[in-house]
């Protein structure tokens, strides 16, 4: 049995972005949206590096990152702390990113622009489940916008 | 609205971010966030001082604020109202982004923003983070 729960799966399909946090060698953090955590299995996620960015950057130097991830159907989330392992540029990890990412600029307008160079691994050092972070949804007055 | 930070063994933390006021100055912020993420993020702030907020358009345009920070406290009913504010503006953007609505109503309303914790920093760098090759450029 892995880290990452069967209930995790659903917000790792890139309905709603999720949110990485990082840190340089010098102690800057960083933090940025992802369309998409993808489940590899129940100890390890990849991220997808499609530029050089400050978030790869800082994966470099210091392995050690922060996902936020959201359940699309029952809103809960969870912080996943990651370490990242290792890249891959082939293989059934790396292909179903890019088809995925493909399909996610196609839908945002950012085709052309989204283009996937590797696929990033980490290991999953914990998942916790937020509490008090989202109102029950018997609480949300969904017409009328109010809570 | 997100805020990165991190401890002293360098392990980031991050949060999402309800409201911010930018003020005359031009140089400090304060961002809102709620008290049930605001304890790592504040032992960090107090411990490093170290801070990120990552601000977004649904267009993707997108900057990233660092900066140190200089002081907390509870919202007051002038900062919910700027909370209010913010939840009503992201939530119209996401249905004009054509988010679905059964998504976009219950993520945004659904957030549990108050008890909330006023979170100030000076910022010090400004960064590009649209997506594309020049996200991580310094622009300020």
């Amino acid at each position: 049995m892995g880290i990452l729960p069967d209930e995790i799966k659903p917000a790792m399909q890139g309905v709603i972005p999720s949110h990485v946090a990082t840190c340089s060698l010098d102690g800057t953090p960083n933090v940025t949206t992802v369309s998409q955590v993808y489940y590899v299995d129940p100890d390890h996620v990849a991220l997808s590096y499609q530029f050089f960015n400050k978030t790869i950057k800082n994966i470099r130097e210091n392995p050690r990152a922060l996902a936020w991830v959201i359940n699309p159907e029952t809103f809960e989330s969870w912080d996943l702390a990651l370490e990242y392992e290792h890249s891959e540029t082939s293989g059934p990890v790396f292909d179903v990113m890019d088809m995925q990412i493909e399909a996610i600029a196609s839908m945002t307008g950012m085709k052309g622009i989204f283009k996937l160079r590797a696929s990033d691994i980490y290991r999953v050092i914990s998942a916790t489940k937020n509490v008090g972070e989202r109102l029950p949804l018997s609480e949300i007055d969904i017409a009328s916008g109010t809570t | 609205m997100y805020a990165g930070t991190r401890d002293e063994r360098l392990c980031p933390a991050q949060t999402f971010v309800i409201g911010a006021v930018v003020h005359p100055d031009q140089e400090t912020i304060t961002f809102f966030v709620p008290e049930s993420r605001s304890e790592r993020i504040l032992s960090d702030l107090k411990s490093n001082g170290r801070v990120a907020l990552a601000v977004s358009l649904l267009t993707h345009e997108a900057y990233q604020l660092k900066g140190s920070y200089i002081s907390s406290r509870p919202t007051d009913t002038k900062d919910r109202t700027v909370q209010e504010i913010y939840r009503s503006k992201l939530l119209s953007a996401m249905l004009q982004a054509s988010y679905p609505e059964q998504i976009a109503r219950p993520l945004v309303l659904g957030m549990a923003y108050q008890p909330a914790v006023a979170m100030t920093f000076r910022v010090e760098e400004i960064f590009l983070q649209t997506p594309g090759p020049e996200a991580g450029r310094k622009i300020s």
